[in-house]
């Protein structure tokens, strides 16, 4: 799998700078907001009255920071939840019952990646109804309030704006918590059942058996056979029964346990009982190993060319996606990755590569066979480099080749893995494609080292989590576009917020003339006009002012890129869809973002509130 | 300031404005006024006067423009002072997704009150304005009476000092009104302190001791209810036993100073004249504060 953010994340390191840009910005944000409050204020009362007041302001707000009642912001949350209530959340939840009881209909357990789909599917749809949810909730809620007026007998009460603002949040965010926890518990079952599912043995496959355990019998020298398990969910698995594994009583009964061959993405164990007579009882089991939370442990990747060189970059075969880098077939190119930190007491049993490459071929070839590749390990001290072993890829499928701790080489080496080839905990894995003329493509993430793998459950409510902080997010904003804006407009403009920071690279690339076809009104144009998005425009007056006026929208997409969070850090569904575990760093990162924005969110919130006439 | 004076409201000005900062109206022009503790002080004048701007600026829902609202000394927008405050709106603004004691609870858990105090005082409160049978039925199926009922019962959830009502009376029915009544004097005669803003003008007529007419904005009348309604070139005498014959010198008397006697009793003017009289007044001389007639 791939995924661009799958970077080793240190949040040790991460927090520090990030602190102090967060604090640059809000420092800004809050004196920048101080000062116009007092222009304001001047410009209304004079310039001693007006200081004064701004003055007061400053001393009132800083009061109702401080001095929140916990008991008071708790009942406003209770009312909360019991407006979400009335405003009938549970539609939604009914809406995800459907969905999830329709879905066994159209998403297919017999596709290649059956557990990706799944799990990409419930975590999804999820996301998406929860994010929906809490851009209505949270955007409607207070300006009904003053709309209705019932937020008179609330502010005349001893109830400070900040109290209302926070008791808003943490009202929706309890809804959103309960009905997220409860769709997990669903989704968890769903995935569970949905891929649940036993193979057995074809009466032809049984007789094959029957035939073999008769020689063995027989005699003990019998060879093992290899046969193929019954359809279910549009795959079968090969299974190795070899009678030299299987134990034998004083009754002559034969036990065995086997594992089947990874087929879509997971296994069976097989256990079966052969009596002396009579029929042989097979017990397959669930699948397994296909719900995974892997820990890889991410090297640093560099690249060698066609000639032995150093180099920045593969070879671009014209993929428009550039994470990728192509290494040349039967050529020195290779990409190389360097681990740190590695100790013996890790790795047990072997050094795990998993790896998923990207294959690009000049000519078919034979396209039933991987293009075959060779894994080397070099000690980046000495330089002194050991062939592990050619392999064949399985192009865009996650393939994992085990490092022994001592291995022979062609040359008749013995190497021991820690000794000889790692350095100061650093080893380096060389990735070569044997095939001229074929193309080996490799990112960063694309091979690492298989530490061990997380419980699957945890990650999968770590998933959740992720969602979670998104669903706090969107509330946090929703809240603030409330204290000021009508309904409708707050809808669109937290609407907006989210949209801004599901798309935020796309926002980015647009700000920096990156996109084909031009910024907003040259797009426009392009589209009215029927033009595609890679031809120049005439050069007529008319096109230059779309071009000033797409630059000027530019300087604001990257105004507002820059003050949009970005929701694809917040998201775990591909780590939970790809199976890899969502490190605790990372769950730290997002958690630490969503409170950099919803603290300020909330603490605008209540100025715009504060600063509002409610019966206006 | 006095420690009797519990709302000040000094040159209190209100100025509407639209979107881009028009004026559009002039609400409330330099109102001054005080409201001592322990008084019913009724706000009157017709729709438009500027009788709910004066309500909701001391209670810091509006800001002034200019001028000054102090409420127990404290500035209108102060949140310290709303807990001695209890206000019954216009029309009763509650949750109509809260039952009676739901709503009570919640605006009891906003003063901070332990659980057993709001316990005992929701109970207190839904027996005393009478809707122990309604209150556990949602306030959307409340009659608007029952809704007024309820909205009082919040406004005394904090046993205020200060009470701020918005036309008490409106959608009661004749004997929820005389009970309205009697409970705002009840509450005086506890110690409270009442403003309150009404069209019905026999009940202003009937509870305020003191009351202030506003028109377009501006203060027209201020005073005492019963030194605004006496009727000064008339005398009122009322005496008990006196004898055909002293009512013949009495009479005589009278004759003798030029007077002219109309009757024994004399006549009290209704609120309501003395509301119509200040009002067409001041239309016809508008920007003029009506004087004479107290």
């Amino acid at each position: 799998m791939v995924l661009e953010t799958f970077h080793a994340v240190n949040f040790a390191e991460w927090i520090g700078p990030a602190a102090k840009v967060w604090l640059i910005a809000v420092v800004a944000l809050l004196v920048g907001f101080a000062l116009l409050r007092w222009l304001f204020a001047v410009l209304r009362q004079g310039p001693a009255a007006g200081t004064l007041s701004a003055l007061n302001f400053l001393w009132a707000a800083a009061a109702d920071l401080l001095l929140i009642s916990p008991r008071r912001t708790l009942a406003l949350a209770g009312l909360t939840i019991k407006e979400s209530m009335r405003r009938r959340v549970v539609i939604v939840f009914a809406v995800f019952l459907i969905l999830v009881a329709f879905a066994g209909w159209f998403l297919d357990p017999g596709s290649n990646q059956p557990a990706r789909l799944y799990l990409s599917f419930v975590l999804t749809t999820t996301s998406y109804l929860v994010l929906l949810l809490a851009v209505f909730l949270s955007a409607l809620s207070l300006p009904a309030d003053i709309r209705n007026h019932t937020i008179h007998t609330v502010v005349t009460k001893p109830v400070r704006p900040s109290e209302i603002v926070l008791g808003r949040v943490l009202g929706f965010a309890a809804v959103g918590t309960v009905l997220l926890g409860l769709m997990a518990a669903i989704s968890y079952v769903f995935v569970l059942r949905g891929l649940d599912h036993k193979h057995d043995f074809s009466a032809a496959a049984r007789e094959q058996l029957a035939v073999m355990w008769r020689d063995a019998r027989r005699n003990d020298s019998t060879q093992g056979i290899a046969v193929s398990t019954d359809r279910v969910q549009n795959h079968r698995h090969t299974v190795f029964f070899d009678p030299a594994q299987e134990t034998v009583d004083e009754q002559g009964v034969r036990r065995g346990a086997i594992r089947t061959d990874t087929e879509n993405g997971h296994e069976h164990e097989i256990q079966y009982v052969v009596p002396a007579e009579g029929e042989v009882q097979f017990v397959c089991s669930p699948p397994e190993n296909h719900l995974l939370a892997r820990v890889p442990i991410y090297g640093k990747l560099r690249f060698k060319d066609r000639a032995g060189k150093d180099a920045d970059k593969g070879v671009n075969v014209g993929d428009e996606w550039t994470y990728r880098s192509y290494i040349q077939g039967g050529s020195l190119a290779a990409a190389i990755w360097t681990f740190e930190n590695l100790r013996d007491d890790q790795f047990p049993d072997g050094l795990p590569v998993e790896m998923t490459l990207g294959v690009f071929r000049t000519h078919k070839g034979d396209i039933e066979k991987g293009v075959p590749g060779s894994l080397s390990v070099r000690n980046p001290a000495t330089g002194d480099e050991a062939h592990v072993r050619t392999f064949a890829s399985r192009e865009f499928q996650t393939d994992l080749q085990v490092i022994p701790l001592e291995f022979q080489t062609g040359d008749g080496r013995t190497i021991n893995l820690f000794r000889d080839m790692v350095a100061d905990g650093k080893l380096e894995v060389w990735l070569r494609c044997v095939a001229p003329q074929q193309y080996f493509g490799a990112g960063q993430a694309d091979l690492y080292l298989r530490a061990r793998d997380a419980s699957f459950a945890l990650n999968f409510v770590k998933g959740f989590a992720g969602i979670w902080l998104q669903m706090v997010m969107i509330t946090g904003f929703g809240v603030l576009f409330s204290t000021f804006l009508s309904g409708p407009i707050a809808i669109l403009a937290t609407g907006g917020a989210l949209l801004g920071g599901l798309f935020s690279d796309f926002l980015y690339q647009l700000s920096q003339h990156k996109v084909f076809g031009g910024g907003p009104i040259e797009a426009m144009i392009r589209l009215v006009t029927q033009q595609n998005v890679v031809t120049e425009l005439p050069p007529t007056a008319q096109t230059t002012v779309a071009k000033m006026l797409d630059k000027a929208a530019e300087q604001w997409m990257w105004l507002i890129w820059h003050m949009l969070p970005d929701f694809r850090v917040l998201s775990f569904s591909d780590h939970v869809a790809y199976g890899f575990d969502i490190s605790w760093g990372l769950l730290a990162m997002a958690v630490c973002q969503t409170l950099a924005y919803v603290g300020p969110a909330f603490v605008l919130g209540y100025v715009f509130l504060k600063s509002r006439e409610l019966a206006q | 300031m006095s420690a009797e004076v519990v709302i000040e409201t000094r040159s209190l000005t209100k100025v509407y404005r639209d979107f881009w900062g028009r004026r559009k109206v002039e609400a409330l022009k330099a109102l001054d006024l005080d409201v001592r503790r322990g008084e019913i002080f009724g706000l009157l004048g017709p729709n438009g006067s500027g009788k709910t701007t004066t309500i909701k600026l001391i209670l810091g829902l509006l800001f002034p423009t200019n001028g000054e609202a102090l409420v127990f000394g404290r500035p209108a927008g102060d949140v310290e002072k709303n807990a001695r405050i209890g206000y019954l709106p216009e029309e009763s603004y509650l949750y109509r997704f809260l039952n009676a004691e739901e709503t009570l609870d919640f605006y009891a858990r906003l003063f901070r009150l332990p659980r057993a105090v709001r316990r005992q005082r929701v109970y207190d409160l839904i027996e005393q304005v009478g809707l122990q049978r309604a209150k556990r039925r949602q306030l959307r199926e409340y009659s608007k009476g029952m809704t007024r009922r309820i909205g009082l019962a919040q406004a005394l959830i904090n046993d205020p000092e200060l009470l701020l009502l918005d036309e008490p009376t409106t959608g009661l029915d004749p004997i929820g009104i005389r009970e309205m009544k009697d409970l705002i004097l009840h509450l005086r005669d506890q110690g409270k302190t009442i403003l309150m803003c009404s069209h019905r003008l026999d009940d202003v007529q009937d509870v305020c001791d003191r009351i202030a007419i506003l028109h377009q904005g501006e203060l027209k009348e201020l005073g005492r209810v019963d030194s605004l309604l006496k009727v000064r070139d008339m005398t009122e005498i009322r005496a008990t036993g006196l004898s055909e014959e002293a009512k013949e010198e009495i009479r005589q008397v009278i004759a003798r100073h030029g007077a002219q006697l109309l009757s024994c009793d004399n006549p009290t003017a209704t609120l309501e004249e003395l509301f119509v009289k200040i009002i067409r007044e001041s239309e016809e001389h508008p920007g003029r504060r009506v004087r004479g007639v107290a």
